[in-house]
């Protein structure tokens, strides 16, 4: 379904160009629950963000169902982050402006006028609430950022990157920033939209433990993929799968 | 949909937001404010420049008057002039005429003992004639409004004029007699002989009680006491006599031979236009007597003209005049406005300039508005990054700050114009306040004749300030608009 092959990324650092991905080749299956590991610097999230065109690589190419997707120009580029696309940061990245219902929300007002929202308004309300209630935020919709935990607010970007039923979700690092128990939680919510939805996963991580909730695992060092494999179920997530 | 979300929402949520608010307010409301006194300083003068012209003014430098001629060669009266004048192409355009002697002229009278004497401009008119024109009855004092106003004296007046007449004769009784020089016992061949009084006063015109309208303050002095109150105190009342020196001509083979003439008034009535120009210089005389006077019976040197339509005929009107009075002879034919032509433009390009300058006033609020921005966007790089992730276009991520620099301005113009009117309609009151509180007066009514400041708010001004302002709002938005589109999402994501 989404495939890179031969990515080559670099950033210039002054005047020292310092490679990131270096002739990395992978394919995401579609209905799968990727994760991909490895140490800081190995490049992770950089392959996440082409992946998801939110970067253009320096050469190789990106392809969905089989079409090139990393040479299309601004406009549709911007439309596949918008619809078929899903992001999920690891500093949850609502706008602070904005309350959970409206940050969830967002993905529809970036993708319809004026015009078009108000005759579809309630409709995209009706899909949000939907999924609020779904990641069990529901009581939730008018407070702001600022005023949620850290689950809370990884949850309501859940919402968020599901609103227009995309179909790849790109996690990066979701539960970085989130303790164990919360995490596993966000783990177990992606697993459940996985199995039930048949969302693509392609999920960013350092934390080899969470890894044992996806199906297939890829390692990266130095940019390129090192591993990929099934993962080993650890005794301390058990309970996790058991519950999935 | 998300621009307009979003600009609502910075606008309700960003603080910063309120000082570029208040900047575009205070600018705007400068700007209104400035301008509706301009434009009400501007209306004034206006309408007092016109005040006392009439819609056309046709007047010669010759001292002798028109002379224009019928197909005999002999010359015209102003009466038949005027029937010349209506019976030509702009006659069915003239609502009346009225011919009228302007000349220069010293006006002379005794205030408490002393004898004073002020330059004037002498008008000499048939009052009635005059006040058909416009411009004359509305600024008399006593016969303020009168459509057949006269200079004939009131019962006060005569007895004022006879208790004068009174107060001259005792103090002529108190002076000591002439003592008349002796005579030379050789008289010299060359001596200038004593003059002849009988022989003097032949040409002169016998003193008569005829009526004078001088200026409000030729007959008044104004001065401030020292409690600072402006206080007005009549030199001239109505019954004093003041005696008017100009220069009369008499038709001699050489043309006319000029020789000084004075005559004696009595003051029936004072003219007060507030315009100090006007007030301090015009006396009106009647016309036959100015004639008499001038030995120029059957003459005049102007005719004003009030048109049906002023607007619409007055180029038609005055090119049809031109025909009659031929310029070659030094005859002039104008409309007010071009008779004040240099005033008229002075206010103008003054206000343009005002304005000029005043705008600079809002295009400081534009740099803040720039400065804020660009605070703003900085502070908003993670949000743009994520808006990018979701699918958000460089130009929506610039609408939306263009969007914001719009409303900034829009809101801003709206309290502004709201705080403009509010002061322009209460700036008396506020201008007491200020006189009150500083203890200096802000605006001198006895230096500009106006009771009150005068404002006059145009709607197209209004608009031209509310356009200007969203305008440079909105502009001064862009460049932090553009930097924020062209900001890279991966970077602005990852941006602490």
């Amino acid at each position: 379904m989404l495939t890179a092959e031969n990515l080559q990324k670099a950033y210039r650092r002054q005047a020292v160009q310092v490679p990131v991905i270096n002739g990395l080749d992978l394919e995401v299956k579609t209905g799968e629950f990727l994760s991909i590991v490895g140490a800081s610097g190995s490049g992770k999230s950089t392959l996440l963000h082409l992946l998801g065109t939110l970067d253009a690589p320096d050469s190789g190419r990106i392809l969905l169902d089989g079409k090139r997707i990393d040479n299309l120009p601004n406009c549709e580029r911007d439309a596949l982050r918008n619809r078929t696309f899903g992001y999920i940061f690891q500093f949850y990245h609502l706008l602070p402006e904005l309350t959970t219902l409206d940050n969830v929300l967002m993905p529809a007002y970036i993708g319809h006028s004026v015009t078009g929202w108000w005759k579809t308004r309630s409709k995209w309300r009706a899909r949000a609430m939907e999924l609020l209630t779904r990641v069990g935020m529901g009581h939730r919709i008018t407070h702001r950022p600022g005023q949620l935990s850290g689950g809370e607010l990884q949850r309501a970007a859940v919402a968020r990157a599901l609103l227009m039923s995309p179909r790849v979700l790109l996690a990066d690092e979701p539960t970085g920033n989130l303790d164990t128990a919360t995490g596993d939680e966000i783990v177990r919510l992606l697993r459940e939209l996985n199995r039930d939805d048949g969302v693509t996963i392609v999920m960013v991580t350092h934390n080899l433990d969470i890894v044992t909730a996806t199906d297939r695992v890829v390692r990266m060092v130095g940019g390129v993929v090192t591993e990929d494999t099934m993962p080993k179920q650890s005794s301390f997530h058990a309970p996790l799968l058991a519950a999935v | 949909m998300y621009k307009l979300l979003l600009c609502v929402r910075y606008l309700q949520t960003r603080y910063l937001a309120f000082i570029c608010i208040v900047s575009v307010m205070l600018g705007v409301a400068t700007l209104i404010v400035v301008n509706a006194v301009m434009s009400g300083f501007s209306t004034k003068l206006k309408d007092r420049l016109h005040g006392v012209l009439s819609d056309i003014i046709i007047d010669t430098d010759r001292m002798d008057g028109f002379d224009i001629t019928d197909t005999s060669g002999k010359s015209l009266t102003p009466d038949q002039i005027i029937q010349k004048i209506k019976d030509s192409p702009a006659g069915p355009k003239i609502e009346a005429i009225t011919p009228t002697i302007e000349v220069f002229a010293i006006l002379q009278f005794n205030f408490r003992g002393q004898m004073l004497t002020k330059p004037v401009r002498l008008i000499g008119i048939d009052p009635e004639g005059r006040a058909s024109v416009g411009g004359f009855s509305e600024y008399l004092v006593r016969q303020h409004g009168d459509p057949k106003p006269s200079f004939e004296l009131t019962p006060e007046a005569l007895k004022q004029h006879e208790h004068n007449r009174l107060q001259r004769e005792r103090l002529s009784a108190l002076e000591v007699p002439n003592v008349p020089m002796p005579k030379g016992i050789v008289s010299d061949p060359n001596a200038i002989p004593e003059p002849d009084e009988n022989t003097m006063k032949k040409d002169m015109p016998v003193a008569k009680l005829h009526g004078i309208i001088p200026g409000f303050t030729l007959a008044h002095f104004r001065y401030r006491t020292a409690d600072g109150v402006v206080v007005e105190e009549a030199a001239l009342k109505p019954g004093d006599d003041v005696t008017i020196f100009t220069v009369g001509g008499l038709p001699g083979a050489e043309g006319a031979r000029m020789r000084p003439v004075y005559g004696t008034f009595l003051v029936t009535d004072y003219l007060k236009t507030e315009m100090s120009e006007y007030d301090q210089s015009f006396v009106y005389v009647p016309l036959d007597q100015l004639q008499q006077l001038r030995t120029m019976e059957g003459r005049c040197t102007a005719f004003q003209i009030k048109l049906k339509n002023y607007e619409a005929d007055k180029l038609v009107v005055a090119d049809a005049l031109r025909e009659i009075f031929d310029p070659r002879s030094g005859a002039r034919v104008a409309t007010w406005e071009e008779h004040q032509g240099s005033l008229l433009t002075a206010i103008e390009v003054e206000k343009s300039i005002l304005n000029i300058l005043l705008f600079m006033i809002v295009g400081v609020a534009g740099f803040s508005i720039l400065a804020i921005f660009t605070m703003i966007v900085s502070e908003k790089y993670r949000d743009i990054g994520i808006m990018k992730s979701l699918g958000a276009s460089n130009f929506g991520v610039m609408s939306i700050f263009v969007g914001y620099g719009f409303l900034l301005g829009t809101v801003g113009c709206c309290l502004g114009t709201a705080m403009g009117l509010w002061i322009t309609d209460n700036i008396n009151e506020i201008e007491m306040f200020l006189t009150k509180v500083s203890g200096k007066q802000v605006f001198p009514r006895d230096v500009y004749y106006f009771k009150e400041i005068p404002t006059n708010i145009e709607i197209s001004s209004l608009i031209y300030v509310n356009i200007g302002a969203i305008a440079i709002a909105t502009v001064f938005g862009l460049l932090p608009a553009w930097r924020a589109s062209r900001l890279h999402p991966v970077r602005a994501l990852r941006f602490e």
